[in-house]
């Protein structure tokens, strides 16, 4: 055997096979782990798998099949190994899965949809933003300011050293002991106290004259004032007084109110004293003639006879007033006989209580009862006499319609009494309906005579309405089936619906209205305009549903004009460079009229001889320059007296007849119906508004907006600044950031601005309201 | 003998007590009024006058860029520092109150292409063309420390825009994909993609913060929610989109500027028809950006002119230009809503008033009343043709005349067309279609 032999070592030797045959497997590379999230692999990362090379021999994914193989082999489970077969077979496979592109249209589909969900809860916070009057940025954010100095607590800290609680302790227990011990009751607070009384006992010299001093120095100061009180009573000016008095009232009213805020129970006791002494005082009947309105009288009553009367009677009042009220019982026979039985039932009264005692307290009870009675008397008098002369207006009234209905025809009054046929009441009468039918078409005469009872006036007032709604109900009607009948079409077009819907919903209708100038910016002189060379449309284009473009007609204006320029108040000058100021004489019932009758003016002028007017206003321009003037005064020149010449005298008067220019040649003179207005500036025409401006719908509100001056000259200095408030309000170097999300849930703004606040508080009018105010 | 004199009740003009005011009597009576009216409205044509009077509202500019400013980044809450991107890479961040530049730094190769900031505007993103994302401090570094990003995060695919949302620590940038990112992750949460080649805008809501919206160059644009998996829509436009801007104010609202000369604005729940179509720019529309109050937005174009709009009108309200200004290519509206910022091909960053004739510095409160009636003079009367004439007059270069002239004349042809085909053709056949619908091409689930 060598050495070799002998050195082998079985162990080493396999160690180093081993070693030698791991070789190939071992992986250099180490697998990357990942230190970033990421969704996809780097190709530098890939690394080839340690199992890659043994793939055919790892065992492939245990299946369904080998289960049931296994299952089979044993009895005892063959059965569950068929059932698994069987449900292997029998359920269904899935569905393949939607192809990528169509799957990824409905996802997208689903998140815009959740997108434009979440869009939609700005609506009403954007609806109100641009509705907004005013907006101030930055916006608000959600700050909560919280007084911390109310419920700051006292600092716990002590001044006190360590070493002073430590001697403080000590003493303590120093006393304790004593007190204990040998009965030391001396306390330390008396003991200070007299420690001071001795102290202040032991004045110097020098100090008791200072305290003398200071004595008197008070004494004189008290003097002084009251020295000053006497003599201010004595002042005789009454502005001084009043200037005193009301300076006292504001004091006292400074104080009640902080007394208000710092003790309220005080404040309602005070004021309720105050309230007392003004009863009082009212009570007295001091001012039975002292009043200004007494004093004025007392003064006139001299010279007018209706003062005196008037005077009279106040004091008649106030005798009344104060009288001890005896005589109400004999004036109402029914309270007295009311008293009178009282008196029976009251007979078991005890006849040893004092009698004055019970006649007093009996007299009372009927003067409350007479008192009472009288004004429900009254009451009801003086109803029953308002009622009756309202029927009676009211029937002269119906007469009157009648008599002029009858006159131009009687088909009006035959409608409402089939109405009221219609309506007649129906009755249960042992099982059976029974309908009364009452002609209501009276006889004239019948109508005449007054009618019973002010149920049958309402009742006609009723068919009247009924009637009305009924003609209303049918308009409806035959509108809705209009628009039924409309053609499927529109249908169609409803189904898509409109996303903007909410926050078009939400808009709100802008108080306060603003022109909104969107129009093209003129460059230089360059003032050639689009020539309209496109062909205007064939005829049968005009079927398109007419557009309603609420602009001033101007032929309508013109015709409007002069019907309008009689009745109409003078414009004031205030339009005048507005508008065309005649147009601005249009009231707003006019126009609502107008726009529902499309009254013509001829038809609103039947009965005026409308031609001979408008002829007439067209000639009055020119009469005044028709006309010569004659500036002869009679005796001015003739300084000599009579007997001047005739000649002369003629001469003279040529020279002062003042000729006037021959009348101009009008430019409608030969057409009838056409006036042309010659006395409007030219120069002003250029400032005039042709057109009614963007967000206004009709000529009224526009001229409205225009005619309300806004200037500090001509409305209040609170009224100037709020309705010249800028519309964005930011503030200089404050950044703006955009809206918060807490800006959906926000509440209101807290307003500090006082003008704001008074905004707030103007009840909103509706808009019908104004214009009806108008 | 009694002495018969005029004598006044003292109630009416003597003070109470020493510490009350004067009062000043007035008449409020309308009838001793007679020419409010008219005094009124020479008042408010005087107003007007002198609107335009005072109406300059360039205020500063700012130079210091050597290309083209390309993009802008408002500082969250600091109004007085503005960050700006140019066509070279370079980032500078200004101080708008001294009109300086308080530091720059190159930080892309090629064009910056977004500028945020985060949330607390500590730091700032930019992505540029080379495919990166940087993260810079906003503070700047001490003396003598170099410029250095944060952090750089590779993107595995181009990059074009970058948004940052206003509640959480996300942001999300636009390119071949929509990504979503976490300011801690070097990784994007999510991409999102709907088969488009380049996103080029991409804006987060600031309201409803998940929701995000990107304009695609394939006319389109396209609605994200970064929770879900998927986009949400898709509109296509006749023409590309260039920039989204979303109104602060109303969370359903925004407004695209489109190569058409003309800028849309969207309600998100209704996409087949923009709710405004906003006319007057002669060339593409470049930029938009809305004031914080959501109620205007300024908007630049390649006409050489910024434009400002009130959200819900079809016409500008105001229109700014100078003559060295070029294409405008990036514009701002200032955080308080006092200025507008507009970054041009000529490398300048022009700084502009927001309202033209707005006075700058203290206004004493007599003053502040005075100027509120007068803007309340000029609401009121502004329907009046000579007021109307002196408000809405401005001078503007000669070659946007032109090009107004240009397109007029081409729709006035087109209007003729159409009128005439409808003429010889049988009756509703030819429909009439809106101004508004004519735009949407289709909105794709």
């Amino acid at each position: 055997m060598s050495d070799d032999e002998e050195q082998y070592d079985p162990k080493a030797h396999k160690k180093l096979l081993q070693a030698i045959g791991s070789l190939g497997n071992v992986q250099h590379i180490q697998k990357s782990t990942r230190d970033e999230r990421q969704t996809r692999q780097d190709e530098f990362q890939l690394v080839k798998s340690v199992s890659s090379s043994a793939t055919d021999r790892a065992p492939r994914a245990v299946g369904l099949n080998d289960l049931v193989q296994i299952l089979r082999t044993s009895t005892k489970h063959s059965q569950t190994g068929k059932k698994l077969k069987n449900v292997q077979s029998s359920k269904k496979v899935l569905e393949k899965p939607l192809e990528k592109p169509a799957a990824d249209r409905i996802k997208r589909t689903i998140g815009y949809e959740g997108v434009t969900k979440k869009l939609g809860r700005w609506d009403a916070v954007v609806a109100q933003q641009r509705s907004a009057e005013t907006q101030v940025f930055p916006l608000q954010s959600e700050t909560i300011y919280v007084n911390t100095a109310a419920n700051a607590r006292a600092l716990k800290t002590s001044l006190k050293s360590d070493l002073a609680k430590e001697l403080e302790a000590s003493n303590r227990k120093l006393r304790e002991l004593r007190k204990a011990q040998i009965g030391d009751t001396t306390d330390e607070k008396e003991l200070a106290k007299k420690e001071r009384q001795l102290l202040q006992k032991k004045l110097t010299r020098d100090e008791l004259f200072a305290r003398r001093k200071e004595l008197a120095y008070l004494k004189m100061r008290e003097s002084q004032k009251s020295a000053k009180e006497r003599m201010q009573n004595k002042i005789k000016s009454k502005k001084y007084h009043k200037l005193q008095k009301r300076q006292k009232m504001l004091e006292q009213m400074k104080e009640f109110e902080l007394l208000q805020k710092t003790n309220p129970e005080a404040a309602l006791e005070k004021l309720n004293a105050l309230e007392k002494s003004r009863v009082q005082e009212r009570a007295s009947l001091r001012h039975k003639n002292t009043g200004t309105w007494a004093k004025n009288l007392q003064v006139r009553a001299k010279y007018d006879k209706d003062v005196r009367k008037d005077l009279a009677e106040q004091l008649a009042v106030s005798r009344e007033l104060t009288q001890k009220k005896q005589e109400s019982d004999s004036e109402d026979e029914s309270s007295r006989k009311r008293a009178a039985l009282e008196e029976e039932n009251q007979e078991d009264y005890d006849p040893f209580n004092p009698w004055t005692k019970r006649k007093s307290a009996d007299n009372k009870e009927g003067n409350e009862n007479a008192e009472g009675e009288g004004e429900n008397w009254r009451q009801y008098w003086s109803k029953r006499n308002h009622n009756e002369k309202l029927l009676e207006e009211h029937r002269r009234d119906m007469e009157e319609e009648e008599e002029s209905e009858d006159q131009e025809e009687e088909k009006p009054i035959a409608k409402p009494a089939k109405k009221t046929l219609k309506k007649s009441k129906v009755k249960m009468q042992n099982g059976w309906t029974v309908e009364e039918v009452e002609p209501s078409v009276a006889p004239k005469s019948q109508v005449k005579a007054p009618p019973q009872s002010l149920d049958d006036i309402f009742e006609k007032h009723d068919d009247q309405m009924r009637a009305k709604l009924t003609k209303k109900l049918e308009k409806l009607k035959q509108r809705v089936d209009k628009l039924k009948a409309a053609p499927a079409k529109s249908k169609k077009a409803k189904k898509i619906k409109d996303a903007l819907k909410n926050l078009k919903d939400l808009e709100l209708k802008k108080t306060k209205q603003r022109v909104e100038i969107d129009e093209p910016l003129n460059y230089g002189n360059e003032q050639e305009e689009p020539s309209q060379k496109i062909p205007p449309p064939v005829e049968e284009s005009k079927e398109t549903p007419p557009l309603i473009v609420d602009t001033v007609d101007p032929n309508k204006v013109t015709t409007l004009v002069f019907t309008q320029k009689k009745t109409s108040r003078s414009a004031g000058g205030i339009g005048d460079a507005l508008m065309d100021d005649d147009a601005a004489d249009y009231d707003d019932e006019d126009d609502a009229a107008a726009a529902e009758h499309q009254l013509t003016v001829s038809q609103a002028f039947e009965d005026d001889d409308i031609v001979a007017d408008f002829n007439r206003d067209k000639n009055k321009d020119s009469e005044l320059k028709n006309t010569e003037l004659q500036l002869f005064m009679p005796g001015w020149g003739s300084w000599a007296g009579a007997g001047i010449s005739q000649e002369a005298v003629e001469q003279r008067n040529k020279r002062l007849l003042l000729k006037l220019a021959e009348p101009e040649k009008r430019r409608d003179d030969n057409k009838d119906n056409l006036y042309v207005n010659e006395a409007s500036c030219k120069k002003a025409r250029e400032h005039k508004v042709s057109s009614l401006p963007f967000p206004f719908r009709s000529l009224a509100d526009y001229e409205a907006s225009i005619r309300a001056p806004i200037g500090r000259n001509f409305v209040p200095e609170t009224a100037f600044r709020m309705l010249t408030r800028p519309s964005v309000i930011t503030r200089k170097g404050q950044v703006i950031e955009p809206m918060d999300e807490s800006e959906l849930v926000k509440p209101n703004r807290r307003l500090r601005h006082i003008v704001d606040k008074r905004i707030q508080r103007i009840p909103v009018v509706p808009a019908k309201e104004a214009k009806a105010k108008n | 003998m009694k002495v018969k004199m005029i004598s006044r009740n003292p109630d009416n003009y003597v003070r109470e007590t020493k510490e009350q005011q004067h009062k000043m009597p007035r008449n409020y009576d309308p009838s001793l009024h007679p020419l409010e009216g008219p005094r009124e409205y020479v008042r408010a044509l005087n107003a007007t006058k002198l609107d335009r009077v005072f109406a300059k509202p360039f205020v500063a500019n700012l130079s210091g860029h050597r290309d083209g400013v390309a993009c802008f980044g408002k500082h969250p809450k600091q109004l007085s520092s503005l960050a700006t991107g140019a066509y070279d890479g370079e980032v500078r961040i200004w101080d708008l109150a001294n009109r300086t530049s308080i530091r720059h730094f190159v930080a892309h190769d090629g064009f910056v292409r977004g500028i945020t900031y985060t949330r607390n505007g500590e730091q700032i993103f930019t992505v540029g063309d080379d495919k990166t994302i940087k993260v810079w401090k906003a503070q700047a570094p001490e003396i003598g420390d170099e410029e250095e990003p944060v952090n750089t995060i590779l993107s595995r695919y181009g990059l074009h825009g970058i948004s940052h949302n206003r509640k959480e620590n996300k942001f999300a940038t636009c390119g071949e994909v929509c990504a979503i990112w976490d300011e801690e992750h070097n990784d994007p949460l999510k991409t999102l993609k709907w088969g488009v080649d380049t996103l080029h805008t991409i804006s987060y809501n600031p309201v409803e913060t998940d929701i995000l919206a990107c304009c695609a160059s394939d006319r389109s644009i396209i609605l994200y929610d970064q929770r879900e998996a998927q986009p949400l829509r898709k509109v296509v436009l006749t023409m590309k989109s260039n920039k989204l801007a979303w109104n602060p104010m109303e969370a359903f609202n925004f407004t695209v500027a489109n190569e058409d000369c003309n800028l849309y604005t969207f309600d998100t729940r209704k996409l087949q028809t923009p709710l405004k179509v906003h006319f007057d720019h002669v060339s593409a529309v470049t930029d938009v950006d809305y004031s914080p109050t959501g109620k205007e937005f300024v908007s630049a174009s390649y006409d050489k002119t910024v434009r400002i709009y009130n959200a819900h009108h079809s016409h500008s309200r105001d229109i700014y230009h100078t003559k060295r200004m070029q294409h405008v290519v990036c514009v701002a509206w200032s955080l308080d809503n006092r200025y507008v910022f507009s970054g041009s091909d000529e490398m300048n960053v022009r700084m502009w008033k927001a309202k033209a004739s707005e006075k700058l510095g203290v206004i004493r409160p007599r003053e502040r009343v005075n100027f509120n009636y007068q803007e309340a003079l000029k609401h009121k009367y502004a329907a009046h043709p000579q007021i109307k004439r002196i408000a809405r007059h401005r001078q503007v270069p000669r070659h946007v005349l032109n090009a107004q002239k240009k397109m007029r004349t081409v729709k006035e042809k087109e209007q003729v067309k159409e009128a005439n085909v409808r003429n010889h053709s049988k009756k509703g056949k030819v429909p009439y279609v809106s101004e508004k619908k004519k735009h949407v091409l289709k909105e794709e689930v």
